[in-house]
């Protein structure tokens, strides 16, 4: 009841409107309003009235279509960035370094030895027996060579390309100009070509090569991919070259520090990779200077001699600068240096943070890719190379059952090889070019919020000069093979230096352009400048609109009230008395209203009157104005029970 | 009455003409300040007493000063912009890669036009230094330069003399030729002694470049004879190149096949038929990868040196001109598909014997034309005919320029750059005397005396690929064998030489990853936002807005203005009334007031009555009641509709 009570005495409270019909409502709102143009309409001449009218309408629209653009604007998530330039200390980058070539030929011999006889045979028979110094007499290992075999293909004739298989003298197509069994082919006439078949033979495709170089190198990268896939992983890791032959002095900054500051890694290209200050146990080494002395100092030995001489060509060590705790793309972003030469290298921490959702489609840990990231075995943060390589073996063993070599395994997956998924080449050759796997991939990984790219200055210059030589080599060989020979030489020799740069960080950082601070001001500056207006002329608005529903409210309410009471009673038709009217009936007693008008409203109030008694003080006249209220708060009143 | 006079008449009617509502400006100006919706000026009619009222005026005039300068500020810096950086991860175009040799020409095919000039330059190099034999480590198959024409009369050293200046004495110089001194009368430059003052401690060579009639020349010398013969040698060399046909020339250079031995991209083959000949005057034949044939632009969807391009380039160091360049290996440049490549001003060399791994990062830039700032997305807004074909780019428009200016100064087109419409290159037969010009002329150029410089603007977008290169050793020693000899049956057809490893060069060219990144400018400022700013400085120092601003208008000029015309009109009217009638009857006066004496008004506040202004009672009175007191029946405005009706009913 109580609450009833209040309800309606807060139903009542509202009513009181500045007035009671639109008219005066509207009136009073620009009679009050602070906002500018309204009051102007209400107190000039008629001329001025529809001018400041037709103004005050067009600033609203004009405000409101500014608000549309500022808040249209604001819901586009723009970014603003700050670029900082500068040193500062950092912690210095994980350095990946690895070998070109994966492993020691003198330990991996005995696996590739079919393999590179059968490599040395396929050089004679392209090359021509005078030209070739093999003798092919020896028993070769054909059961790889049956798998995917090279082939001329001669397209003198470009209707009838003739298919040759190089250990084959017989032809495939039509007998037509036929070479001289012994030398196939020339390079003008004749083009190498791998052939690549699946399920059994039954459909064949060539892969076709524009130079005997590439066809023969990559026939042998696809076959030793296909041998190392089936060693387990701890013999590759003995095979590759061991940290403490690679490393031969090592010294950052003023502290000494040796093989055992790298973390090993095994590499699918490169074999063991070492990496220093990778930050996965201990914690980061900050560098506080900029300049060489500060860096860190590397001589590292390749040891040129026993790389494998068909499957790299290119020597030299390879070497990464990376984030600590990221996986080293070594094969993409990593460079070389050169055997026999000191390679300094300046750097400069090129730092993006970007702001997540819903400025930019950026992930900050890669939880939210749609793709299992095969590289969080290795403790690494998500990056997007490792997402793309991620998605990459994902499809590799939808589409051929098994996983490739050069990217980690899934759960209960196999690498591929020749004798449990024959046809893994022919899948894996189609796979790889395939745009519409890249361009999945692409779509389905996010970019890490935060990037860093490490910019690098490079020089060089002859190491160790020819001075010095002698004694350097003296004294590391002394060093790590205990010998007084010098068991070194110039062309596995490495020098490395890797410092900060003088500026040694840019970062760019990016930062909401429009915050709420921003829409508001723009929002206040606009209201200001075409109305003078704030957000409490809005609040006076939504009162005026609560005062006018109010007035309709009461104004339908009435119009029923009166048309129920019309049909009900009489003698509440016509209009109410008028004050004028009732004073003359109460105070007036020698004066006699109009016989011709007033009969409705001499019979309106007959049983309220009392006998008209001389000398009676006039009425309180105000009490009679709420005489049509009465009847419609009644009226709410029964509304709002 | 016509229709319209009908129309204004109800116009008139209806919205009558009314002028300010105050009759001088005084209170003209009261009204403003006591209604108008700006916070200051209220408060100076309002404050009492002199000082406050001072202060409110100050503190209004400084409010009005700094919105003034304030909003100043916000309009001069309108023109500002904000650059924004962003990285997109996606498929990335291959830039076009052009590769040309550093050596133009096989000396073997060019040699027959060079010959003479060849030996006039050892020639001169035995008198200066003493030597003769010049013995290429490679080549020896030919050394019938000797004496064959020891007899004819050396004419490029006759026409730019290349000579020996002792120290201190310029005026005496040692004929490189002859041997003999002789007497200079010419201006000496030193080149680049403009910018480094060298101490020329010993000997300085330079030639001497005459204009048509042999009395104005120009001297010039160089620290060191290496610069000097070079620099001889090459202005006579483009004399001679000059008047060879384009198409023996694409002869004389190598062809593509020469130069590339294989070649791979995105883990497919190519070959020759993927690249595009480009001739450059002064490195003869180049060829450009991914130059748009076929319409379309080869992509890039995985970044890594195996998806990226893989070139082995036969470089061929005994067909090297032994005076033209000095050093072996090939030039690289990574550019645009519409851009022109500089081969001469930017690119990478590359070594033999090497792999070279030049890994990229796209940057891209966009910078806002005018007004924001000078820079030109096309050719339209920039006075020079642009002689490439290829887009705007800034170097472009100074070389053209300076080909423009070269075309009108010395009547011939320099040799290293394209022929304009109508022109010739420059040679000795047509034009004896260009090479004094041409010095002259770049020498203005290089001072900025030409212009050209302030007529060319930067090109507003630009792609940028910045490149991380590193050398390795290749072919590795165990694999040298094997490889060499593979190479060389591949090359079979076009060399019939075994190959060694310093004829070949390793090239890879690839995206290190696919982020690209767009430097971009955006307009700092829109104008909904100058306009929001310049409200929230009004709004902030006075409460102002557009309607106080037309309110200004509308007081300050329409309204004092009516009332100082109607004041003035008045005022001829009134002495044009005294000029015609100097006496005028009185007009009586106006009865002010009520003449009711049982009626007291309120000054204060309206009553009832006075309200209506009722005229007086009637004199007949009714005896005995007094009036009502109307004072209680003061009425607020709900009631005002029936007065009319009180009205009415009140005479009676």
């Amino acid at each position: 009841m109580h609450v009833k009570k209040y309800l309606l005495k807060g139903l009542h409270r509202l009513q009181k409107g500045p007035g009671y019909t639109y008219k005066e409502l509207l009136v009073w709102y620009c009679d009050n309003t602070n906002t500018h143009g309204p009051k102007r309409i209400i107190c000039e001449g008629p001329k001025k009235k529809a001018m400041w009218f037709v103004l005050t309408l067009l600033f609203t629209s004009l405000v409101c279509w500014q608000w549309g653009l500022f808040i249209k604007t604001y819901l586009n998530w723009e970014v603003s960035v700050s670029l900082s330039i500068g040193f500062k200390t950092m912690d210095f980058p994980a350095v990946t370094i690895c070998n070109a070539s994966p492993f020691q030929y003198s330990k991996v011999q005995h696996l590739l030895k079919d393999l590179d006889e059968l490599m040395e045979a396929v050089l004679g028979r392209i090359l021509g027996p005078e030209l070739s110094q093999v003798n092919d007499t020896r028993a070769l290992n054909l059961s790889i060579w049956h798998h995917t075999p090279l082939v001329f293909i001669n397209e003198q004739n470009p209707h009838h390309p003739v298919v040759l298989d190089l250990f084959e003298d017989n032809f495939n197509g039509s007998a037509s100009n036929s070479p001289a069994p012994g030398r196939p082919c020339s390079a003008h006439r004749c083009k190498v070509a791998m052939r690549l078949c699946s399920h059994n033979g039954t459909t064949c495709t060539f892969r076709n090569f524009s130079s005997a170089t590439q066809a023969v190198t990559e026939w042998y990268t696809l076959q030793a991919t296909n041998i190392f896939a089936q060693v387990p992983n701890q013999e590759l890791v003995a095979m590759g070259y061991p940290a403490e032959r690679l490393i031969l002095a090592c010294l950052f900054g003023a502290e000494p520090c040796n093989y055992r500051n790298f973390t090993p890694i095994f590499h699918p290209d490169y074999g063991n990779c070492y990496i220093f200050n990778w930050g996965m146990t201990e914690k980061a080494l900050p560098s506080a200077n900029p300049g060489t002395e500060f860096g860190l100092k590397l001589i590292l030995d390749m040891g040129q001699e026993d790389y494998v001489p068909f499957l790299t060509s290119t020597a030299g060590a390879r070497l990464m600068l990376h984030e600590q705790r990221s996986y080293p793309f070594i094969k993409e972003e990593g460079i070389y240096a050169m055997a026999g030469m000191e390679t300094s290298i300046g750097v400069l921490v090129d730092k993006l943070q970007r702001k997540g959702e819903p400025y930019s489609q950026c992930t900050k840990n890669g939880s939210d890719v749609p793709i299992q990231n095969l590289y969080s075995n290795y403790n690494t943060t998500y990056s997007i190379q490792a997402c793309i390589r991620s998605c990459f073996q994902e499809h590799m063993i939808r589409e051929c059952g098994c996983g490739h070599y050069l990217y980690p395994l899934p759960h209960k997956r196999k690498y591929c090889n020749n004798q449990e998924f024959p046809d893994w080449a022919h899948c894996y050759s189609a796979l790889r070019i395939s745009l519409a796997q890249r361009e999945t991939c692409i779509y389905a990984c996010k970019e890490s919020c935060n990037d860093t790219q490490y910019k690098m200055t490079i020089s060089m210059a002859v190491w160790p000069s020819e001075a010095s030589e002698d004694w350097i080599f003296h004294v590391l060989s002394q060093e790590r093979d205990q010998s007084s020979n010098i068991t070194l030489s110039r062309k596995g020799i490495v020098k490395l230096n890797i410092y900060f740069q003088e500026f040694n960080y840019r970062t760019i950082e990016e930062s909401a352009a429009n915050n709420i601070v921003w829409l508001l001001s723009n929002l206040g500056g606009q209201f200001g400048f075409w109305m003078g207006g704030s957000v409490l002329c809005l609040i006076e608005f939504g009162e005026i609109i609560i005062d006018f529903v109010w007035i309709t409210i009461i104004k339908l309410v009435a119009l029923a009230k009166s048309v129920r009471q019309k049909r009900a009673q009489a003698r509440y038709e016509g209009p109410p008395p008028t004050v004028a009217e009732l004073v003359e009936a109460h105070t007036n007693f020698g004066f006699q209203p109009d016989l011709a008008t007033p009969g409705p409203d001499v019979e309106a109030y007959p049983h309220e009157q009392n006998p008209p008694i001389p000398g009676t003080p006039p009425p309180n006249y105000d009490s009679l104005r709420l005489q049509p209220l009465d009847v419609i708060e009644s009226d709410s009143e029964g509304d709002a029970i | 009455m016509a229709p319209g006079e009908k129309i204004k008449a109800k116009i008139k009617k209806n919205l009558p003409v009314t002028g300010p509502q105050a009759p001088n400006i005084k209170e003209l100006m009261q009204w403003y300040c006591l209604n108008t919706n700006t916070h200051g000026c209220r408060r100076i009619v309002v404050s009492r007493g002199r000082l406050r009222r001072l202060l409110w005026i100050l503190f209004t005039l400084t409010a009005v000063a700094l919105i003034f300068w304030q909003c100043a500020l916000l309009i001069s810096s309108f023109y500002t912009v904000s650059v924004s950086i962003k990285v997109h991860f996606q498929k990335l175009d291959f830039p076009a890669v052009t590769i040309c040799n550093i050596n133009p020409y096989k000396y073997s095919a060019v040699r027959h036009l060079l010959a003479d000039l060849e030996q006039e330059t050892r020639a001169a190099l035995k008198t200066l230094y003493g030597f003769s034999e010049i013995t290429s480590r490679k080549r020896r198959e030919a050394q019938s330069w000797s004496s064959v024409r020891k007899g004819t009369d050396p004419k490029f050293l006759n026409l730019a003399p290349l000579m020996a200046f002792e120290k201190g004495d310029t005026g005496k110089a040692r004929d490189f030729f002859t041997g003999r001194k002789r007497k200079v009368n010419a201006r000496i430059i030193h080149k680049a002694s403009d910018v480094m003052h060298i101490h020329n401690s010993k000997e300085v060579v330079g030639f001497q470049l005459c204009s048509n009639d042999t009395s104005d020349c120009a001297v010039y010398t160089f620290s060191s004879g290496v610069n000097a013969i070079q620099e001889w040698y090459k202005l006579h060399y483009m004399n001679i190149m000059a008047q060879v046909s384009q198409e023996k020339k694409i002869n004389m250079s190598y062809s593509a096949d020469e130069l590339l031995v294989t070649c791979f991209f995105d883990g497919v083959s190519c070959d020759a038929r993927n690249f595009t000949l480009f001739h450059h005057p002064m490195y003869g034949n180049c060829y450009t990868f991914n130059n748009r044939q076929n319409e379309t632009i080869l992509s890039t969807s995985m970044g890594g040196s195996e998806f990226g391009l893989q070139v082995i380039l036969y470089i061929n160091e005994e067909e090297y001109n032994p005076f033209l360049v000095s050093s072996t290996g090939a030039k690289v440049i990574i550019h645009r598909q519409d851009e022109y490549p500089f081969v001469e001003d930017v690119g990478t060399e590359i070594e033999t014997a090497m792999a070279t791994s030049i890994g990229m990062h796209l940057t891209e830039s966009f910078k806002l034309s005018d007004p924001y700032s000078q820079c030109t997305e096309d050719w339209s807004d920039v006075q020079i005919t642009n002689i490439y074909n290829a887009t705007y780019s800034l170097q472009i428009c100074l070389h053209s320029c300076f080909q423009a200016k070269m075309v009108e100064n010395c009547g011939c087109a320099q040799y290293s750059q394209p022929l304009p419409r109508g022109a010739d290159y420059c040679n000795y037969q047509q034009h004896p005397n260009w090479m004094y010009c041409y010095y002259q002329l770049h020498q203005a150029f290089v001072r900025e005396e030409l212009g050209c410089q302030s007529v060319c603007k930067e090109a507003c977008s630009f792609k940028e690929w910045t490149l991380t290169t590193s050398l390795a050793q290749w072919p590795s020693e165990v694999s040298e064998k094997w490889l060499l000899s593979i190479l060389t049956w591949d090359q079979s057809q076009q060399i019939k030489k075994k190959l060694n490893k310093t004829d070949l060069a390793k090239l890879l060219i690839f995206y290190k990853d696919l982020n690209q990144r767009s430097i971009m400018e955006n307009p700092a400022n829109s104008i909904e936002q100058l306009l929001s700013n310049i409200g929230g400085q009004l709004g902030l120092w006075m409460s102002c807005s557009v309607v106080c601003v037309i309110e200004i208008i509308e007081v300050f000029f329409i309204d004092s203005l009516s009332i100082i015309a109607r004041h003035q009109w008045h005022k001829a009217k009134g002495w044009w009334a005294r000029r015609r009638a100097p006496a005028c009857p009185e007009a009586p006066r106006a009865p002010q007031g009520r003449d009711n004496p049982s009626l007291d008004i309120d000054d204060d506040l309206p009553t009832f009555t006075s309200a209506l202004s009722l005229p007086p009672a009637p004199g007949s009175q009714v005896p005995g009641t007094p009036p009502p007191r109307y004072n209680t029946l003061r009425l607020e405005r709900a009631f005002s509709s029936q007065l009319t009706d009180t009205q009415t009913t009140f005479p009676h």
